[in-house]
């Protein structure tokens, strides 16, 4: 048997909400500084017609949140519009109210989208106060998928890369908002949208070589979505890309995102890191190489720039992967080179480095049985 | 360098902190509403996986948290669920649907998890409904939405329509194919999967990727030897030179994604590639001197960190030298739930099985 009981923890008695309808100034003593002026909008005589409708539990709930005043009115009265259905401007204004005090609340969020779409709502000034919101609340879900679902209406994709681009200053990592551009950008999937692109990585790539959500956006520029008609000289971009990689590591070689993108354009292009042996050979030395001449530059393999901290374990590990691959004699290299990870270069992942000793020794005396 | 030896992992202290959690939460904290059910489970899972819910918790308190959480399960347009907390119900309106009320799918499967750690016998659960709520969760390039006909979609939404299958012992909420097709589309150049197709590798969701081709597939290795490879060899990247792991490649390192990527890690049956002596110190040193864990240390500690850290802890614990501080309840990676609590949910949450000597003998 239950026994109903509306469990309000914070505050017992009165509902706050009639209380601030009806007569603001009756409210608790305690209560009455912290009406801010954002809960006033529903103590306006345009409310009055509306039953607001209290949060209800018929058990003691698991961690309740103990609400404010202001938070408890806007949603008992969204409740109340939920339950009549009314889609009218002033939803917009309680919903606003509601997703301002608490921007991960989906059934705001959700019935903000349904009212526009009844209303016919300019949705231009929508996304302006999303464009505000946005950068509110970047790592808020619900703020990006209410922008995917204005813009699939709007079909104006265009502003947007530049709205992305403003945001990403505020975060460069930010998860959110490079998949919104990735799905601005595979969703409309135009030339003219996607024209700019390679610019854009580069610029972010200026401002930190090491940002590794830019570097995957730009493998998703050359290498999947981002692929044009008049981009069919795939061995070209790969050469461009291979170019690109090379010289952004020898400006920082201790750069695992680079080396990573590197072996992924390696391994998407199935060319074998063995070509990549006389670029990546002076990173995995303990020093440059000495009296190089300036005018022998080999501009196809960039030497690691000056004050760089040598060995870099990514070229190390490159090496050892090359000289696996060639198997035989070069397997002792290869061991070398994971020994010296393992107990000084990468000590981190000394496991790792002895778990592709035994490997390698497996597959060796497998391949000689 | 490490320090010798750890400093205590203070148990009791992190149950607490999750006991309070679960007794409320300050207004601050009211964006937890639209996902309170997890907030439990991770709470709740603190206190299972250091053996702290008999000594923590009274009988009364754990018989008024499950009248709470079925509370939730909800029957919708399509199919039945758990939504996230009653805060879009309002009085007198349980019978009517509102369609704001919604179950959701990564709710659901926090909430049979919560349930199975309270030792709940599921009679309550409507199976079909919740089949059919799987199935209307389903899009057509195979991921799961986290509520019937729409709402987002990516690896987390889908890892639990995997997990909630596996609980009910019943795939036919899904079509598996399509789906493990969807899983393989978010896969990245790094090794790791990204939220969606085309996103970053990301550690929370190459956890979700991984564990769902596992229990879908039960092959030991659901990958190729090429791309497994190439998956151990980023996650194990992903550990920093302070012992905790990184999300994605070049970021700082962060608790949670000490289970995340060491979760992922031991799926792949690739668990002692992991530096677990310095994995236990980052997070030691995340420890918050009146209970719980935080991201990195010196922040404040919450439930989701508390409980991942713990989780990792117990997946892949430190020397057993380090005391009996240190040791936890064994887990499973796959539904990410103590063993316990694991195998209970798959011995209660299925349908009864028809007896067909009773039936027969009923002359049925
Ligand atoms: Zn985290």
């Amino acid at each position: 048997m239950k026994i109903e009981i509306v469990v309000d923890p914070a505050r017992p008695a009165p509902p706050a909400s009639l209380v601030s309808r009806v007569a603001p100034a009756a409210s608790a003593p305690a209560a009455s500084d912290a009406r801010g002026a954002s809960c006033c909008i529903l103590q306006r005589p345009e409310w009055a017609d509306v039953v607001p409708l209290e949060q209800y539990e018929n058990v003691t709930p698991l961690a309740p949140i103990f609400y404010t005043d202001e938070y408890r009115d806007a949603t008992n009265y969204f409740r109340g519009i939920v339950k009549s259905g009314e889609m009218s401007p002033r939803v917009l204004e309680l919903t606003e109210n509601v997703i301002r005090q608490n921007p991960g609340h989906y059934s705001a969020w959700q019935y903000r989208y349904k009212t526009l779409m009844a209303l016919k709502s300019p949705l231009d000034d929508e996304l302006q106060l999303m464009d505000e919101l946005a950068i509110k609340h970047l790592k808020t879900y619900q703020v990006w998928h209410h922008r995917r679902l204005l813009v699939q209406q709007t079909r104006n994709p265009g502003p947007e890369l530049e709205f992305i681009a403003n945001s990403l200053q505020v975060d460069m990592k930010n998860y959110h908002t490079w998949s919104y551009r990735q799905w601005i950008l595979a969703y409309f999937n135009d030339d003219a949208l996607w024209s700019h692109e390679l610019d854009f990585v580069e610029s972010m790539l200026e401002s930190d070589v090491r940002n590794n959500s830019a570097w995957h956006h730009r493998f998703f520029v050359a290498f999947q979505s981002g692929v044009r008609n008049g981009d069919e000289d795939r061995d070209a971009i790969v050469r461009r890309e291979l170019a690109f990689v090379k010289e952004r590591i020898a400006i920082a070689p201790n750069n695992a995102s680079a080396w990573n993108y590197l072996r992924g354009v390696l391994d998407h292009a199935k060319i074998p890191y063995s070509e990549l042996q006389a670029f990546v050979l002076p990173y995995s030395l303990p020093q440059l190489p000495l009296g190089i001449p300036p005018e022998v530059v080999d501009l196809e393999n960039p030497l690691p720039s000056k004050d760089s901290q040598l060995p870099c374990v990514a070229a190390v590990e490159f090496m050892a992967d090359i000289h696996e691959a060639a198997g035989g004699g070069d397997l002792v290299k290869a061991t070398e080179l994971w020994k010296s990870l393992a107990n000084e270069h990468d000590t981190i992942r000394k496991r790792y480095w002895e778990y592709r000793i035994a490997e390698s020794l497996k597959t060796k005396s497998g391949g000689d049985g | 360098m490490l320090p010798a030896s750890l400093p205590p992992l203070s148990k009791g202290g992190h149950a607490a902190h999750c006991k309070r959690c679960l007794s409320g939460l300050p207004s601050s904290q009211v964006d937890i509403d639209p996902a309170k059910l997890a907030l439990s489970f991770y709470c709740l899972g603190s206190l299972d996986v250091s053996g702290e819910l008999e000594k923590k918790t009274k009988d009364w308190e754990r018989e008024q948290w499950r009248e709470w959480i079925w509370s939730q399960q909800t029957r919708g347009h399509h199919g039945t669920g758990f939504r996230a907390s009653s805060y879009m119900t309002a009085k007198h309106s349980t019978e009517e649907h509102s369609g704001h009320d919604n179950p959701q799918i990564i709710m659901t499967y926090t909430a049979l998890l919560s349930l199975s750690i309270l030792r709940d016998n599921f009679s309550r659960l409507d199976r079909k409904g919740l089949l059919e709520f799987l199935r209307s969760c389903q899009n057509i390039d195979g991921s799961f939405s986290s509520e019937p006909l729409g709402g987002d979609s990516d690896l987390r939404t889908t890892f639990c329509a995997f997990a909630i299958s596996t609980m009910l012992d019943d795939w036919s909420g899904m079509d598996v194919a399509n789906a493990l097709q969807f899983i393989y589309s978010c896969r990245t150049y790094e090794g790791g999967y990204g939220q969606s197709p085309f996103g970053e590798a990301l550690g929370g969701t190459t956890y979700c990727a991984l564990a769902a081709l596992r229990l879908a597939t039960k092959q030991l290795d659901p990958l190729s030897l090429q791309d497994r490879q190439k998956t151990v060899r980023w996650l194990v990247q992903n550990q920093a030179y302070n012992g905790g792991f990184s999300g994605r490649t070049n970021k700082d390192a962060d608790a949670c994604y000490c289970f995340w990527c060491g979760a992922s890690l031991h799926v792949l049956d690739a668990g002692d590639l992991v530096d677990n002596a310095a994995m236990s110190s980052f997070i030691a040193s995340c420890q918050f001197k009146y209970g719980g864990i935080a991201k990195i240390p010196g922040e404040h500690p919450d439930p989701y960190h508390t409980y991942l850290s713990l989780a990792a802890v117990a997946l892949l614990p430190p020397n057993s030298s380090e005391g009996a501080s240190w040791a936890l309840c064994p887990l499973d990676p796959l539904l990410n739930a103590t063993y316990q609590t694991s195998s209970w949910a798959r011995a209660h949450i299925p349908a009864p099985k028809v007896d067909d000597d009773a039936l027969g003998d009923a002359g049925i």
